[in-house]
């Protein structure tokens, strides 16, 4: 099947896991159903797991593309080191965090998607995965060499005159020159 | 400026114009339904105990019935090659979109319909006890069981979860690293569809089937007085004139015929329909593989025959490999209609897998494939326009290939007066993928007097080095290799003066970067007459 990587999954599973989390929360707290600080909880919990998820992770192998204005959440929580960077932690973390959502109907749902997160983020962190933070690239300033100093000796190599003569009995083959840029690079 | 609204409108309005049809259909929806249970005499008594988390949760169900049954339908591939013209309608965001207000139209049932729970145990009726779905007053309140035993809510929550799971494999990232994630996740909307179908069996909403003889708020014979005088007080409130009707008969309820059967059954089963002759005519006739060539750049080149086959110019297949996987189906589009062939670049794990199988079985006996298709695509269209102009990205040749193969056959036979053809990449090797086919077609071009049909431009992104196509035969591309990206505003003031008064089709296949600024200048190319109408090819 090749490499997968489960934590790229887990990462937007445990996002929309949140928001579900969330919501599940409001409508619990707002219908002052029984036991409504769990849906209090669920509010809080999921919220800090929406924070926690926002900056993906770095690709072991391809091109990571970063979510819109992750770059502060990465600092965040990269700040943290360990904890963030191991999944084994965030896993438990999930689990632990969707348990009291179990006691209460309203954020029953957001249980059972945060917990299902919490299991993939286990599969990433048993296949040896970890966080890794998108940084951006610094741009090293094209530094001249000290070859600039010395103008070339001779003349750059050209084709021997036979090959450079243009062949105007085959129009097709004359090649001509554009008078004005046609590239951007130029 | 007005040519540029000419354009505008080629371009945008026809997506635009769906978008809002869609929505429109959407609120309608929404809003009667709302209006039926807010107002309608048979959900009185209903209405009165749930108030308004059951207009909300009913009117929400009804836009996702609306929505899961016009999912399908983009699906049904062969159907829509069938009515060609379609592609350019069905947009890949238009998708996106739809599925993201999907997603909040179905947070919003669910929060109506938790809020209904409530009601239904805080405003346990004892006059009504047919209306309840509470065992008794106070169920979710005071005792930790959730009313588990009931169904709606069981399938609900199911379908939420498969739900769930299906929309966060399916973001971009998940697909392009991925992909069997997506695809197997994908598979469980037949799940989906199976646990929707009892969801609403359930019957927990129930209207009163008998309100001629009971209308609502009519005065029952051996209610106890106290709710004889509730009643009547606020009937007095509403309208002191009126007489009080006595009811003739107890309110009877009855649950609703699951109106989800009647808006799903069709396009499932015209789904199910079209997968069913997809496999049939896959699986009937066998693909031969002729051959298998390796190009630079890890390409791959593989020629089939199929009887009976017989594709247009443009079009594309999906490949299945059960060497590889039994389940999965990539797109790739032909580059020749017959023998037809694919290539192909390695970049995406299944594309590898299968290019490792079959080169490496090259020499002894080739794995079998199955072939499904061909389904229809905006590359089709490029002979409907007497100017275009495709625009190509590295492997994103192809489907051009396919076109400038069968200009080669016979170009007179179609509408097509002028391609303009504009190759970028970034190895200089790419190029020798289709350096024959582009010099025998300049060649035939020639000798059939017709030089200025064909116009080849190639870019090479790469700025390094010194690079150039050295060999004899294709001094026709070397002289027309550029080094550098494209000015595209240079190349379509170029055209539009060419080609005034004329509709240019504008072809892309390739990076995102590209087709975007094709897609803003095709809309904003103010110096001409000429109106440029975008297409773009669209499969990940």
């Amino acid at each position: 099947m090749g490499k997968i990587e489960w934590a790229m999954w887990a990462n937007e599973q445990s996002l929309a896991a949140g928001l579900i989390y969330a919501t599940g929360g409001i409508v619990g707290v707002a219908g002052q159903f029984r036991g409504w600080q769990f849906a209090a909880f669920g509010i809080a919990a999921g919220v800090f797991v929406c924070l926690l998820e926002y900056p993906r992770s770095k690709r072991r192998k391809g091109t990571s593309v970063e979510r819109t204005g992750q770059y502060c959440f990465t600092v965040c929580v990269k700040a943290f080191g360990p904890l963030t960077r191991n999944y084994y932690v965030r896993a438990f973390l999930h689990a632990a965090l969707c348990v009291p959502g179990g006691f209460m109907l309203a954020t029953v749902l957001g249980c059972v998607c945060l917990g299902i997160a919490s299991l993939i983020y286990l599969s990433a962190a048993i296949h040896g995965e970890h966080w890794e933070p998108i940084l951006p690239r610094t741009e090293q300033p094209k530094s001249v060499g000290n070859s600039i100093k010395e103008p070339p000796q001779n003349p750059p190599p050209r084709p021997p005159p036979e090959l450079r003569r243009k062949k105007v009995d085959k129009l097709e083959t004359a090649v001509y020159d554009n008078p004005m840029s046609v590239t951007i690079n130029e | 400026m007005s040519v540029a609204l000419k354009s505008w409108r080629a371009n945008e309005g026809p997506k635009h114009l769906i978008t809002m049809v869609w929505i429109a259909a959407n609120v309608f929806l929404f809003w009667k339904t709302f209006m039926v249970y807010f107002s309608e005499a048979q959900y009185y008594y209903l209405h009165k105990m749930l108030g308004l988390g059951l207009c909300i949760s009913r009117a929400s169900a009804s836009v996702l019935n609306f929505n899961c049954s016009l999912v399908l339908l983009p699906m049904c591939r062969s159907l829509l090659t069938f009515l060609r013209g379609s592609q350019r309608l069905l947009n890949r965001r238009t998708v996106f979109h739809t599925c993201l207000t999907y997603a909040v139209i179905v947070l919003v049932h669910v929060s109506a319909h938790l809020v209904n729970m409530v009601s239904f145990s805080v405003r346990y009726s004892e006059d009504f006890p047919g209306l309840n779905v509470a065992q008794y007053r106070g169920q979710v309140t005071h005792t930790d069981t959730h009313m588990d035993i009931f169904f709606p809510g069981v399938t609900g929550v199911l379908l939420v979860l498969v739900l769930f799971l299906m929309f966060t494999a399916s973001s971009y990232c998940i697909r392009v690293s991925s992909y069997e994630i997506f695809w197997y996740t994908h598979n469980l909307f037949i799940v989906f569809y199976v646990i929707l179908m009892v969801h609403v069996a359930g019957g927990a909403l129930k209207y009163q089937s008998n309100v001629e003889t009971h209308p609502p708020g009519c005065v029952q014979n051996n209610l106890s007085s106290w709710t004889n005088h509730r009643a009547a007080g606020e009937k007095g409130t509403e309208s002191s004139g009126a007489p009080q009707t006595v009811c003739q008969e107890e309110a009877r309820f009855q649950p609703h015929f699951p109106q989800t059967w009647l808006w799903v059954s069709a396009p499932l089963c015209l789904y199910c329909a079209e997968r069913f002759y997809r496999f049939i005519r896959s699986s009937a006739a066998p693909v031969t593989i002729v051959s298998v060539i390796s190009h630079p750049c890890s390409v791959v080149e593989l020629r089939m025959l199929k009887s009976g086959f017989k594709p247009h110019p443009g079009q594309y297949i999906l490949l299945n490999c059960p060497s590889v996987s039994s389940f999965e189906n990539h797109p790739f589009t032909l580059t020749t209609v017959s023998p037809f062939v694919l290539v192909w670049k390695c970049v995406f794990l299944p594309t590898c897998n299968i290019s490792n199988l079959t080169v490496c079985c090259a020499f002894s006996s080739h794995p079998r494939v199955h072939v499904d298709g061909p389904f229809g695509s905006p590359s089709e269209e490029v002979f409907n326009y007497e100017v275009s102009l495709c625009v190509a990205g590295g492997i994103g040749v192809t489907p051009f290939a396919c076109v400038l193969q069968a200009l080669f056959d016979d170009w007179r036979q179609y509408k097509l007066k002028r391609l303009y053809f504009v190759w970028v990449c970034r190895d200089l090797q790419s190029f020798y993928w289709f350096a024959d086919l582009l010099c025998g077609l300049h060649e035939r071009l020639w000798r059939d007097n017709r030089p200025d049909y064909l116009n080849v431009q190639l870019y090479l992104s790469n700025t390094q080095g010194l690079q150039s196509i050295s060999e004899e035969r294709y001094r026709f591309l070397s002289s027309r290799l550029r080094i550098g990206r494209p000015k595209w505003k240079l190349i379509f003031q170029e055209i539009g003066r060419a080609n005034q008064l004329k509709r240019v089709g504008v072809f892309c296949c390739g990076p995102k970067g590209i087709s975007k600024a094709l897609h803003t200048l095709c809309n904003s190319n103010p110096h001409t007459e000429t109106a440029f109408e975008y297409n773009k090819e669209s499969f990940s």
